[in-house]
């Protein structure tokens, strides 16, 4: 019985990471695909170097840079904001391609239509173009979202007790292999849960094609 | 005689000439639009009758040339004839009087049929969502879907759609419509009703510039035809004149083509 609860605690350090990434990085994705979108040149090409940067390095590496490499350049950062920091830039990298892509799926005509109407580019992005991006970008952005309960899983090297990590801490004290079943069975439910919430909002989305 | 005074004329276009690249598309073109006058656009396909209608309402911006829409200066040459438009807030003010129509419809595809009509009075105009629904409403029976009002636009066949498009049109109560092949992506048995809500406008004296390859409505529901071809206008004149006795040799050719 004291597994399970100290398996809880674990999980609580895992849902932690996972919304506050989640909360960030949603956003700053967002900003990042209209960035990366921008007429302007140079703030174009610098959000094509960042997703570049951040997709085409692992996560891993990214967590120890900005954990042992900031300090050493006179930043210290508490052990959760150093790993906050480092998933929160990464994840915001991938929703910023799967954002870029849904806004350039929306057809020329839907923004012609707006403007015709009077409506200014800033009341075309908000009322017409990302309430249709959201619906094309669900699907994707839901299997990066259940990619990062699982990737949370990498604090460990940054001895945070996450739930993996508390799983092999009592493993490896008492030599008896149930914490591993556990936490499978306990990634297992988040990302089922996951799984059948974004499923609601894709019907919710889906509404209007028939 | 008629004495038109300058109010009369909703839109006058002077010399305007829009390239695209290397491409001159429409090569010095003028052109009047006069209140309740209803003008067909007729013309070869890729002869620029889109670029002309998408240049009015600055869809596209022309090279050099007016554009007076209402009297007012939408875009005009500077001292080295090039077209020089007004401000962003300026330009969205003269162009409220105008609204578009296009072939593929272009309905919100995440709104509701009243939602679409609802959505530009209510966001851009600032009005009160009660008191334009009865307008709306009112428009919906007109073009004969009232009872369609919470569907989406995907439930809805094309001629519906587009007559929903020309509705959404009509609820921002502008003074000038413009049409770009509205019935072109229809299948043919669909075209009619379209037709059909276009000439009740008609009937009504909105002024309006229609783009069409449908010579039957050219004909019976415009004013004047205008002839577009190679980005210049051969012909143009009162609708019969021009499509039943056509004085150009071009313009004779392409109608024989269109029947
Ligand atoms: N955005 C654009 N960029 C480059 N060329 C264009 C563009 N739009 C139209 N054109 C070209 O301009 C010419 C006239 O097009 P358009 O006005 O659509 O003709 P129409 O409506 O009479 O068929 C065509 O050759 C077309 O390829
Ligand atoms: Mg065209």
């Amino acid at each position: 019985m004291h597994t399970v609860v100290l398996m809880l605690e674990g999980t609580q350090v895992t849902l932690q990471i996972f919304f506050i990434t989640l909360i960030f990085s949603l956003p700053l994705g967002l900003l990042a695909a209209f960035g990366r979108l921008s007429s302007l040149k140079l703030v174009s090409r610098f959000m094509e170097f960042y997703i570049w940067l951040m997709r085409g390095t692992p996560l891993m590496l990214q967590l120890l840079f900005v954990y042992f490499a900031l300090p050493m350049v006179g930043i210290m950062l508490p052990d959760l904001v150093a790993a906050l920091l480092a998933f929160t830039l990464n994840y915001a990298a991938y929703f910023a391609e799967i954002f870029r892509a849904g806004i350039q799926s929306i057809s020329k005509g839907q923004y012609e239509a707006a403007k015709t109407l009077g409506m200014t580019h800033k009341q075309t992005m908000r009322r017409i173009i990302i309430p249709q991006m959201i619906r094309y970008v669900l699907p994707p952005v839901s299997n990066e979202t259940i990619n990062l309960v699982k990737d949370t899983s990498l604090i460990y090297i940054l001895a945070m007790n996450d739930l993996l990590r508390v799983a092999r801490t009592i493993v490896q004290r008492e030599f008896d292999m149930t914490p591993f079943v556990v936490a499978a069975v306990f990634y297992l439910i988040m990302t089922a849960v996951l799984t059948w919430g974004f499923k609601k909002l894709e019907a919710y989305y889906g509404k209007y094609d028939k | 005689m008629e004495n038109m005074t300058n109010n009369d004329v909703m839109l006058r276009l002077t010399q305007i000439h829009k390239r695209f690249g290397d491409l001159e598309i429409l090569k010095g073109i003028n052109l009047e639009l006069k209140k309740g006058e209803v003008m067909a656009v007729i013309g070869p396909s890729g002869s620029g009758k889109s670029t002309l209608l998408r240049c009015i309402n600055r869809l596209e911006e022309i090279d050099s040339g007016k554009i007076e829409i209402k009297g007012r200066v939408l875009a005009q040459n500077n001292g080295e004839n090039v077209a020089e438009y007004v401000s962003e807030k300026e330009s969205r003010n003269i162009l409220s009087c105008t609204g578009m129509v296009f072939q593929q419809f272009n309905l919100f595809p995440h709104m509701t049929v009243m939602q679409n009509l609802l959505e530009a009075p209510v966001q851009v105009q600032k009005r009160k969502k009660e008191e334009v629904i009865p307008e709306a409403e009112a428009l919906l029976k007109k073009v004969g879907l009232l009872e369609k009002k919470d569907w989406y636009p995907s439930r809805l066949s094309g001629g519906q759609q587009q007559r929903v498009a020309i509705a959404r049109a009509l609820c921002m109560k502008p003074d000038i419509m413009l049409f770009d092949e509205p019935t072109s992506a229809l299948d043919p048995e669909l075209t009619g009703e379209v037709l059909k809500t276009m000439r009740e406008l008609a009937d009504e004296h909105m002024t309006m510039m229609v783009v069409t390859h449908e010579m039957n409505f050219a004909r019976e529901a415009a004013s004047h035809v205008v002839f577009v071809e190679g980005g210049v206008i051969v012909e143009e004149g009162p609708a019969r004149q021009v499509i039943d006795n056509p004085q150009e040799e071009r313009t004779q050719a392409f109608l024989k083509n269109m029947l």
